[in-house]
């Protein structure tokens, strides 16, 4: 059993006059769950990174860390490394060698055990996590899911007391999210293992958590009970805290104070705690809280006219008769299953991919026969990692350079202004890669808007957003639709949609499903209810 | 026929050895009838293993390989008595042409032989005997082996997005194409050196480079390894005593001996033959089992 004592632990950037931690002082009793929340630039990925020897960054820090009673930097290294086990945010980059098998071995290996522990350990640990039948695969054919599962078996290899969480959930879609945090649990309540896990959406998380800590600008302003804490944010009034509830909690506290001495923090306490007031439906739907009028007899804009499309001559087709219009005015969002071809339909209405057979409609003429240039001004994409639309050395140079395609005379200052519009002038001498994931999504968003696209298609935009970014992001889109900017976007996050879209569509088995307005999409999806469930509960 | 039957599932050692030994006689032998024998032989091997498909893809640059041979030699080496014809004034030997052919047969059977290595040690085999020798460099190997389906996914992926930013290797002058295509090699790269960092730090946090390594791939070596060992270093040293002693030659030059294969030549040929269809005595031998199974059933 291992504990972490945290004492008047304060550190500071090398370069930075400002302490990134100040005066921080936490105890992790053996075998607690903890959850450190946050705004992001809090210092909570610092202080987990503090935690882990081997990745700590470099600065100046006072007050000291003990693991065990014993000063974390006396351990030796192989005792440190065994001890203290650490899972990132990107499924990918953590992934060393070619396959599974090799994979989970990696981390023995490092320390010299003998093949048959090894051995035993493998056939253990595969068990526990059922990726027997994944041992012999090459990593990069898995999901993401799947290889953020194979991250954290890996590091479980080395047997390790503690376990560090650094936002391992914010790359996975919601299904994945949930069972690799069901694994988590699981580790927690049965090995023993103590968790200390970062996270923006607390979401499911706060029901499972024994503590919650919230930093903010380094110190330590919330240290206890998830339920607590969920009292606290409502006592605050603070939206910021606030939106990192779960939305079931945060649709109990809109309900008014009154309305409960405790706040629920799971859909079934909401449940019961809506049934001791009467008609839950009837509450729910004085509630709704879609902004924006549906458009019913728009004229279509762009629409897609029986099409099929594969990957390759051999592989099935992703997607099967996809017969869809999206109308002007449209705030549309596409829901769909991992790999149930969102991704592969919007790239196909963007017209950067062709499809076999059927073919995109933009007005009535076929996409495909629009010149290039022509395409740029109707239709903007951005892709799910945005980090793919840039090329230059700095922001400016590819927003110049995407101010110049758009045909704009004063290129540079059409990309200025632009940045101020977006609130990201600041960055603009920034190299593209140097940027948060938040500040990159909203750069290539005001690359792509530059060209002034009638349509605007999104691919997952919220993905690893933390609360505020989310926020900001749907300021902007809102203010583009208003301005006469139709929308489309792929996306897991039902929450979002429902609170901007005027229409819902689903994606199964390469084909449109479902389409409607968002209440009565939401309320008819018996599945959808479920799989979303605390969000779904909020809009209907 | 899976890793676990056959001649696939020969310890990678016993492997390694078999394909030094054939490559080795292959080019110490050097008899036209030896080789053709030889070559007969690792055709028969290929067949065995997967029907001679791999084989078949590799006809072509075989035969023009050996055609180049046989036709180079006469050409550039004039030595040998007998003179079959003058091109221009630059004689055409017997024993030249004999030599291309004999040398060609040579580099046909080792190439054909070479075929069955890329079936038989698979990348796991290889990495094993590979981390024996230096694991560091195993693991680079490794490393790299991942990365290359990952680079080539992300360069389709940035190549799909740059071309509806304009930046694209498929329009445009081909200076604007050249200039297109290393910004987006060098955006892939450091993309991908951004990302290694966090690899670096996924293996410092699994305790790299604590101390010394062990590796996990593991092969067992089993009585069907040792008898196969046995069998071939008894074939080898036969043939090693044989070619000592001087046979197993044609002589070609100054003037073209006979064909005929004398008493050592044969010992040497069926040493030869032995050694090369030795393996598939497992592959006959698991091919039997399942024979009898099904009449069982």
């Amino acid at each position: 059993m291992a504990h972490f004592k945290i004492q008047n632990v304060t550190f500071t950037y090398p370069e930075e006059r400002l302490p990134a931690l100040s005066d921080v002082s936490l105890s992790v009793a053996p075998g607690e769950f903890v959850v450190l929340c946050g705004p992001s630039g809090s210092g909570k990925s610092t202080l987990l990174r503090l935690l882990k020897r081997e990745v700590s960054p470099g600065g100046r820090m006072s007050g000291s860390i003990l693991l065990n009673d014993s000063p974390l930097h006396e351990w030796t290294s192989r005792e440190a490394a065994a001890m203290v086990g650490l899972v990132m945010q990107n499924p990918d980059n953590q992934l060393v060698v070619d396959t599974v098998e090799h994979e989970l071995a990696f981390g023995m290996e490092n320390f010299g055990l003998d093949r048959d522990v090894m051995r035993r350990r493998m056939a253990e640990m595969a068990g526990f996590f059922g990726l027997e039948p994944l041992l012999g695969r090459r990593t990069d054919e898995l999901s993401g899911g799947q290889k953020q599962t194979v991250n954290l078996a890996a590091v479980l290899m080395l047997q390790p007391r503690v376990l560090l969480l650094d936002e391992p959930l914010a790359q996975l879609d919601p299904l994945a999210a949930r069972e690799l945090l069901a694994m988590i649990k699981r580790l927690n309540d049965e090995w023993g293992i103590s968790v200390i896990m970062c996270e923006h959406r607390l979401d499911d998380l706060l029901p499972l958590a024994d503590r919650v800590v919230r930093l903010d600008c380094g110190r330590i302003v919330f240290d206890g009970k998830p339920r607590d804490f969920a009292a606290e944010a409502w006592n605050r009034n603070d939206a910021d805290w606030i939106s990192a509830l779960p939305s079931i909690t945060r649709w109990a506290i809109e309900q008014g104070p009154q309305a409960f001495v405790e706040p629920p923090i799971s859909v079934k306490e909401a449940r019961l705690w809506l049934h001791k007031r009467g008609n839950p439906t009837q509450y729910a739907r004085e509630h709704s809280n879609s902004t924006v009028e549906p458009t019913r007899h728009g004229e279509p804009l762009l629409s897609a006219d029986q099409i099929f499309f594969a990957y390759d001559k051999h592989s099935p087709a992703v997607l099967r008769g996809v017969d869809w219009q999206i109308r002007r005015g449209d705030w549309g969002v596409l829901f769909g299953g991992n790999g149930s071809g969102k991704s592969t339909l919007l790239q196909l209405l963007a017209g950067i991919r062709m499809p076999q057979r059927g073919s995109v409609k933009w007005g009535k003429a076929p996409l495909s026969r629009k010149h290039s240039k022509e395409q740029i001004g109707a239709i903007g994409y951005l892709a799910q990692s945005p980090v793919l639309h840039y090329a230059h050395d700095t922001l400016l140079e590819d927003l110049k350079h995407a101010a110049n395609r758009a045909g704009i005379q004063d290129a540079e200052q059409e990309a200025r202004a632009m940045a101020d519009r977006f609130g990201i002038a600041h960055l603009l001498t920034r190299h593209p890669h140097d940027m948060s994931g938040g500040e990159q999504q909203i750069g290539a968003l005001a690359m792509i808007l530059l060209a002034k696209p009638q349509m605007l298609l999104l691919d997952e935009p919220t993905k690893g957003l933390d609360p505020q970014a989310k926020k900001r992001l749907a300021t902007y889109l809102k203010n583009i639709h208003t301005q006469g900017t139709t929308i489309l976007m792929a996306t897991h996050d039902v929450e979002f949609a429902a609170a901007y879209a005027n229409r819902c569509s689903l994606l199964f088995h390469g084909e449109i499903v479902a389409d409607g307005e968002p209440e009565p999409f939401f309320r008819g999806e018996f599945v959808l209810h479920h799989t979303y469930a605390p969000a779904a509960e909020r809009t209907c | 026929m899976t890793d676990s039957f056959g001649f696939r599932s020969l310890h990678p050692f016993t492997i390694l050895l078999y394909y030094a030994g054939g490559i080795t006689f292959g080019m110490l032998l050097f008899h036209p009838l030896i080789l053709l024998a030889g070559w007969a032989a690792a055709v028969v091997v290929n067949l065995h293993l997967d029907g001679g498909r791999e084989w078949r893809r590799w006809t072509v640059p075989m035969a023009v390989g050996c055609l180049l041979i046989l036709l180079m030699n006469p050409i550039l080496s004039h030595r040998g008595r007998t003179v079959l014809y003058y091109f221009g004034d630059m004689p055409i030997t017997l024993e030249s042409v004999v030599y291309g052919m004999t040398l060609a047969l040579s580099m046909l059977n080792l190439l054909t032989l070479f075929i069955t290595y890329r079936l038989v040690m698979s990348e796991q085999k290889f990495l094993f005997l590979f981390s024996r020798l230096s694991p560091k460099a195993a693991l680079v190997a490794m490393m790299a082996l991942g990365m290359v389906p990952r680079l080539r996914r992300r360069l389709q992926e940035l190549m799909l997005i740059q071309r509806s930013r304009g930046i694209t290797v498929t329009e445009g002058s081909l200076a604007q194409r050249a200039r297109n295509g290393t910004r987006i090699v060098g955006t892939l790269l450091s993309w991908t050196l951004e990302d290694a960092l966090q690899t670096a730090d996924s293996m410092q946090a699994r305790g790299y480079g604590t101390g010394r390594r062990s590796g996990y791939a593991g092969f067992r070596f089993r009585s069907r390894d040792m008898w196969t060992v046995s069998a071939l270093t008894a074939c080898a040293v036969l043939l090693l005593g044989v070619w000592a002693s001087g046979y197993g030659f044609m002589k070609v030059y100054p003037n073209l001996g006979s064909f005929r294969l004398i008493t050592g030549d044969q010992v040497a040929l069926a040493g030869y033959i032995t050694y090369l269809l030795l393996p598939l005595g497992w592959e006959w031998r698991d091919r039997k089992s399942w024979r009898t199974l099904k009449y069982k059933m």
